[in-house]
């Protein structure tokens, strides 16, 4: 993973760790809304909303219009990516790793001579 | 639920949670299996110290291009066989590693891996006099994930 994807990454989960802007992309999942309609479930003022929308649009999961004055915003699906992309890498390492403890666990329950360099002294396994 | 940011994976090992706890904490089992395909994981670059403020680091290295990729974490939990948890401060951006060991009766466990990323913010402490306060932090915010 490059360096570049790990800040966007980074800035995705941070966006994504408050639970009020979670709210308001569920929100955003049913269709747009502008900064006013998505005040309204929240005991928030729409100030405050508005900081939550620019935080997630600086992490390009919502984008607002432009058309209109009161510039909906709505979901960017590609934003949401990264985050899978991450979550698939990840899944991808430990299914890997697993699969490999468990070729060395049948190779210790055959026993030392079928384990291939497998007990040798510490330090000696490694170059 | 599993919020974004998270993960959990699950298996199952023919195997006992004091055997597979072990593969996980000793350099000679890891050295066997830790890499992803297509790597290496050399044991003299294994740093193991087992318990909870401990480094876990490990190297691992490409078999085409010899390029190499370390980890360094802190051990967050140590309670062997049944959990183990780490954290990685510098990648991407602050991870937390938990893998919990049950025993399901019958010669087998079933090992859940739970990663999270966590802001940087959290993971980087300024300076030693808090960071075992950033721990137990980290270890509460863990122990309250919920696990999928």
């Amino acid at each position: 993973m490059t360096v570049t994807a790990e800040d966007e990454l980074s800035l995705t989960f941070a966006a994504l760790a408050d639970p009020t802007r979670r709210a308001i992309l569920t929100r955003l999942s049913a269709g747009e809304a502008t900064v006013n309609q998505l005040a309204e479930p929240f005991a928030l003022t729409q100030q405050a909303i508005s900081k939550h929308v620019k935080v997630l649009e600086g992490a390009r999961l919502i984008s607002r219009s432009r058309a209109a004055q009161a510039r909906p915003c709505r979901i960017e699906p590609a934003g949401f990516e990264v985050v899978a992309d991450w979550i698939d890498g990840h899944r991808q390492l430990w299914q890997e790793r697993y699969d490999r403890l468990d070729r060395h666990l049948a190779e210790l329950a055959a026993g030392p001579a079928e384990a291939s360099g497998g007990h040798t002294e510490p330090g000696g396994a490694a170059q | 639920m599993t919020q974004p940011g998270e993960f959990t994976y699950r298996r199952v090992h023919r195997a006992s949670p004091e055997l597979l706890f072990d593969c996980m904490t000793q350099p000679e089992h890891l050295t066997r299996f830790w890499g992803p395909d297509g790597t290496t994981t050399p044991l003299d670059g294994i740093t193991v110290d087992l318990r909870p403020g401990g480094v876990f680091e490990t190297v691992m290295v490409n078999v085409a291009d010899g390029s190499q990729y370390a980890m360094h974490a802190v051990y967050l939990a140590v309670e062997r066989p049944s959990r183990l948890a780490w954290a990685e401060p510098d990648a991407e951006g602050g991870m937390v590693t938990t893998i919990t060991f049950a025993d399901l009766g019958d010669g087998r466990t079933e090992v859940v891996t739970h990663q999270a990323n966590v802001p940087a913010a959290y993971a980087t402490p300024e300076g030693q006099a808090g960071f075992q306060t950033s721990l137990r932090r980290f270890d509460e915010y863990v122990s309250g994930l919920p696990l999928n």
